[in-house]
């Protein structure tokens, strides 16, 4: 429990109104959307309204050694906003401004509370977009995304967050305000701050100010939904459209588990009996939309694909309809979903999807899977319920194994989600001793007192 | 300092006789690079293979000498000058390309690899590896990560880092860590990837690079507008962006750097022309046209006096031969060049240019400009005599505005030739005292006996 001066000192930076300390009101706090995960209480959850602020209640924890838990809408899927170690929960959302629309220049600035959608719903007038869409959208902070480093739908041509973040000011550890990057395309001003921020979970500083780099809507795009009677087949889609050269915007897998939930769901129309379903869009100049749709065609069908394409405007919202629809669907069947993130060389989709199935029918599991099939990224979620005690550990085991044959392919942990709790145990898996023991030392060189998301990425005594 | 004997005779242990270089007139060939710093290293070493440099820098942090990694040495910021001591350690041995991977779009090379000589290999098979620095037929892959360098085409396609997958390094202490890897998404841990790269040599020696491939473009075409007015070019470069047109490149030259060239090579360039804007454009066949005629329509708009247009490669060449001889010809005013990298946002070209004109005279010196226009990462470079005491004087106080100018629009010290050693100390004015402590915390934190390049960046 935090000592009454601490609340006090808080309230007296913040005001009553942006200091919480009721059980019912914590409660919110204590967990995110990640399943299978401990809830912990923090003992105060604060909002503040500016950098000052941020500062301040970052100097009060400093000098306290209270640790700080930084939470935009705490949508993330590993564990990242769980104050673990009680502490201080610092709510973004009231540092919702979009302070800049630089038309001009093809940037934005923003602060970290501003919804994703928000920010695109302000740049569409200007004819321009941020691209990175991660499922949640209209719910997620650009705070938080930038933490996390999200992906999104459109990522195979876009690519993620990472790519769009110019400049950011950040609270540090020490309570201090640092600027890093700017509003230039090229900047090679001593190490890259900004990019080793974006993806840190909230460990390494609190951001409190974000520059992204927009760009010019696409003129159209084409949407096309592709049935396929075995896996193999839609694997070799994916791989035979980018070896045609073309780099659709989006490129979505969903298998026979997850289309049937979602039929089930959402009524969109989708072939049930279907093994797999591609879900593909080509945007850009008309002329090269139609030139892009024809190769796409022309892949699916050598691959015994059935091709349907979005006529008009709303067939194209069913389609995304559909994929967004996955992951509540599949979260509807059973109690807990378990979402993992492992990513893969393209080229090892078709042997990714394969391993799958064999863990599933290893340990009696059931997993559906989808994802952004172009970049690797799948999402094999298994549906399962936390209270069995027995088929936790089939699970447990199960997942081990997913991130086990990821890595064998080339593969990666987390293409999108963040390590937070739920994936630590695994990253020295893939980092080796020295590649731990470079991201421990620089956490502890930039958080010497570990006040920022303790608990998380890292374990730090190692 | 001196390396002890034995330390010399450890170090050919590791990579033979025939790969260290212990004469005077041998290590001075490595004691400089694009700038006109100079520091004779101790030793010049040529490893074979990740094991041999592993082993190096172990030993370095046993007898505690510095390390100094190299590639071909044309950085433009003193970022591979030995401090007069230690080792000079020479990547160039290492340079095989290991994969090209067109399936996963991808390759796998050693860090000696040149530059030019990789583009040429992935566009053999129909893919392209865009970042292309000017020095692209000399430097290395190594050195271009350790730079992030940019090139003309980083104004569609971005700089080095946008193209870095994975790294294989041997850390400051010596222990061999991956990063990164070949997927296009990776979110495990901090991105060690991204801070490694543009570390400028003190944080890791890269030993292994992955990298991104795209598919090669069908068509290009390239564009050379002549103006009357430097301003006129100026707003060209805002306009064309403005109306959604995202050429490859869009390279500007002032009129110093037109009559240098011209003199140089005799390409029938007019010398009283202002400023020349050489644009590419590429994509689908319908694209590039369509593209190439708002961008004529733009220039004629601001008033430009002629644009020729080329789409057969040997004509495209003949309209980069201008671009690509500034950097040669310039020297020929003066022989002493100091070449800035000043970056500002796109829209500050304009204002840029001015100030740069205001200082040049007041200043009373040859300040010719070129450079990504596009990006806002234009190239002043200032024509001195370094033997002229009075005239570097002058320099230095050009250069500080120059800086201040720069910042004052909301621009960056250096967009692509890095801090190195000559603007080391304008970083603070740029990062604050704040920015600079946390730089040296990770510093300090991962290399924490100060062996890889030190005296570098900050
Ligand atoms: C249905 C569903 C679909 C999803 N789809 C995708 C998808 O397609 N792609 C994808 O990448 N992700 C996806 N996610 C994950 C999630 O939405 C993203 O990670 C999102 O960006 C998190 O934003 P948030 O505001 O909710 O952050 P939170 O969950 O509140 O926080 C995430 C992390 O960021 C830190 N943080 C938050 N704000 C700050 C700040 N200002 N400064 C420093 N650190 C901060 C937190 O400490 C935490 O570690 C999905 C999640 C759900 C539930
Ligand atoms: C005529 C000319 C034109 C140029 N045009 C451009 C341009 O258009 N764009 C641009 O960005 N740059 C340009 N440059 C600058 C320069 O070519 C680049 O910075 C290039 O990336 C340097 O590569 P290099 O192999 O010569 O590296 P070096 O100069 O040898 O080294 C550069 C830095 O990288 C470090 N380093 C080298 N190899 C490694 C390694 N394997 N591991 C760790 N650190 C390493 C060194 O310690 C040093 O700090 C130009 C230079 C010249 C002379």
């Amino acid at each position: 429990m935090l000592s009454r001066k601490i609340i006090d000192e808080l309230t007296a930076v913040l005001g009553k109104e942006n200091v919480l300390t009721e059980k019912e009101e914590l409660a919110c706090y204590s967990f995110d959307a990640t399943a299978d995960m401990p809830q912990s209480m923090p003992d105060v959850f604060v909002t503040p309204t500016c950098t000052e602020e941020v500062q301040k209640v970052v100097e009060i924890a400093s000098k306290n050694k209270v640790p700080v838990y930084t939470r935009g809408s705490g949508t993330n899927l590993s564990g990242g906003t769980i104050p673990l170690k009680n502490g201080i929960v610092m709510g973004m959302v009231k540092m919702n401004k979009i302070l800049e629309i630089d038309a001009e220049n093809l940037n934005a600035v923003v602060q970290p509370g501003v919804i994703i959608q928000d920010l695109n719903d302000a740049v569409a007038k200007h004819g321009l977009i941020y691209p990175p869409d991660p499922g949640t959208v209209k719910t997620a902070t650009m705070g938080g995304s930038v933490a996390e480093c999200s992906g999104g739908l459109r990522g195979l041509k876009y690519g993620v967050t990472k790519d769009y973040v110019m400049g950011l000011e950040v609270v540090l550890a020490n309570g201090k305000v640092m600027r890093c990057g700017g509003k230039t395309v090229k900047n090679v001003t001593a190490y890259d701050m900004v990019k080793l921020f974006v993806g840190s979970e909230g460990t390494l500083g609190i951001i409190t100010e974000i520059i992204v780099k927009l760009i010019p809507a696409p003129e159209t795009r084409k949407s096309f939904l592709a049935s396929f009677k075995s896996l193999d087949d839609a694997a070799n889609s994916i791989t035979g459209i980018i070896a045609s050269k073309v780099i659709p915007a989006t490129l979505e897998i969903m298998d026979n588990a997850t289309i049937k939930t979602v039929e089930n769901y959402a009524h969109v129309g989708l072939p049930t009996d279907a093994e797999a379903i591609l879900l593909i869009e080509v945007d850009g100049l008309p002329e090269v939309v139609a030139k892009e749709a024809q190769a796409v065609e022309k892949v699916c069908k050598e691959n015994n694909g059935q091709l349907k394409v979005a006529e008009t405007d709303e067939e194209r919202d069913n389609l995304w309809t559909a994929r967004r629809a996955a992951l509540p669907a599949l979260a509807q069947v059973s109690p807990t979903t378990v979402l993992e993130d492992a990513t893969v060389p393209r080229s090892e989709i078709p042997k990714m999807l394969k391993a799958l199935q064999e863990i599933a029918g290893k340990y009696d599991l059931k997993i559906g899977t989808f994802g952004h099939a172009g970049d690797g990224n799948l999402h094999p979620t298994i549906l399962t319920d936390e209270r069995n005690k027995e088929e936790m550990e089939r699970v447990h085991k199960a997942v081990d194994e997913i991130f086990d044959a990821a890595l064998k392919l080339g593969g990666t942990l987390s293409g999108e989600h963040g390590i937070g709790m739920a994936k630590m145990k695994y990253l020295e898996n893939e980092f080796k001793e020295a590649g731990v023991e470079a991201l421990r030392s620089i956490k502890k060189a930039l958080d010497p007192e570990n006040i920022l998301n303790p608990g998380k990425i890292i374990d730090l005594e190692g | 300092m001196e390396l002890e004997l034995n330390t010399v005779q450890q170090i050919i242990e590791i990579v033979g006789e025939d790969n260290v270089l212990t004469n005077l007139e041998e290590r001075i060939c490595y004691s400089y690079d694009g700038t006109f710093q100079r520091g004779i290293p101790e030793l010049v070493v040529f490893p074979a293979n990740t094991q041999e440099v592993a082993e190096i820098v172990k030993l370095a942090n046993k007898e505690k000498f510095p390390v100094f990694p190299r590639g071909a040495g044309t950085g433009l910021s003193g970022g591979s000058i030995p401090m007069s001591s230690g080792v000079a350690l020479v990547l160039t041995r290492m340079n095989k390309i290991k994969e090209i991977n067109s399936e996963d779009m991808l390759a796998v090379l050693e860090p000696g690899v040149i530059t030019g000589h990789f583009n040429q290999e992935v566009e053999k098979l129909g893919l392209y590896y865009p970042p292309d620095p000017a020095s692209l037929k000399t430097c290395t892959m190594g050195g271009n990560i350790a730079e992030n360098a940019g090139g003309p085409r980083a104004f569609k396609y971005g700089v080095t880092k946008d193209y870095v997958l994975g790294l294989e390094v041997v850390t400051p202490q010596g222990e061999i860590m991956h990063t990164g890897g070949r997927t296009v998404k990776n979110v495990t841990g901090y991105d060690l990837t991204r801070l490694l790269t543009g570390s400028e040599g003190t944080l890791g020696i890269i030993t292994e690079i992955t990298v991104r491939l795209l598919p090669k473009p069908k068509e290009i075409r390239t564009a050379l507008v002549i103006f009357d007015k430097l301003e006129d070019a100026a707003s060209s470069v805002t306009a064309i962006i403005r109306n959604g047109v995202i050429p490859a490149t869009l390279e500007l030259m002032d009129q110093i750097a037109i009559k240098c060239v011209e003199n140089f090579n005799h390409l029938g360039l007019p010398l009283d022309a202002e400023a020349v804007l050489l644009i590419e454009v590429d994509g689908g066949k319908n694209q590039v046209e369509e593209d190439i005629i708002s961008i004529e329509e733009i220039c004629q708009n601001h008033h430009c006096r002629k644009i020729h247009i080329a789409s057969l490669a040997e004509e495209r060449e003949k309209l980069w031969k201008a671009r690509r001889a500034v950097s040669s010809a310039i020297v020929q005013l003066k022989p002493t060049k100091i070449s800035e990298d000043a970056t500002v946002p796109r829209s500050k070209i304009p204002e840029m240019v001015k100030r740069l004109r205001e200082i040049a005279s007041k200043y009373n010196l040859h300040i010719p400009v070129f450079g990504h226009a596009g990006d806002g990462n234009l190239h002043p470079n200032i024509l001195a005599d370094k033997n002229n005491k009075e005239e570097m004087e002058r320099v230095q106080k050009a250069v500080d505005e120059i800086f201040h100018a720069a910042l004052e629009l909301r621009g960056t010290l250096s967009g692509e030739h890095g801090i190195g050693i000559m603007k080391k100390p304008y970083l603070q004015w740029e990062l604050g005292e704040v920015g600079i402590e946390y730089l040296r915390a990770i510093k300090r934190a991962v290399d924490p006996n100060n062996i890889l390049n030190p005296g570098k960046v900050f």
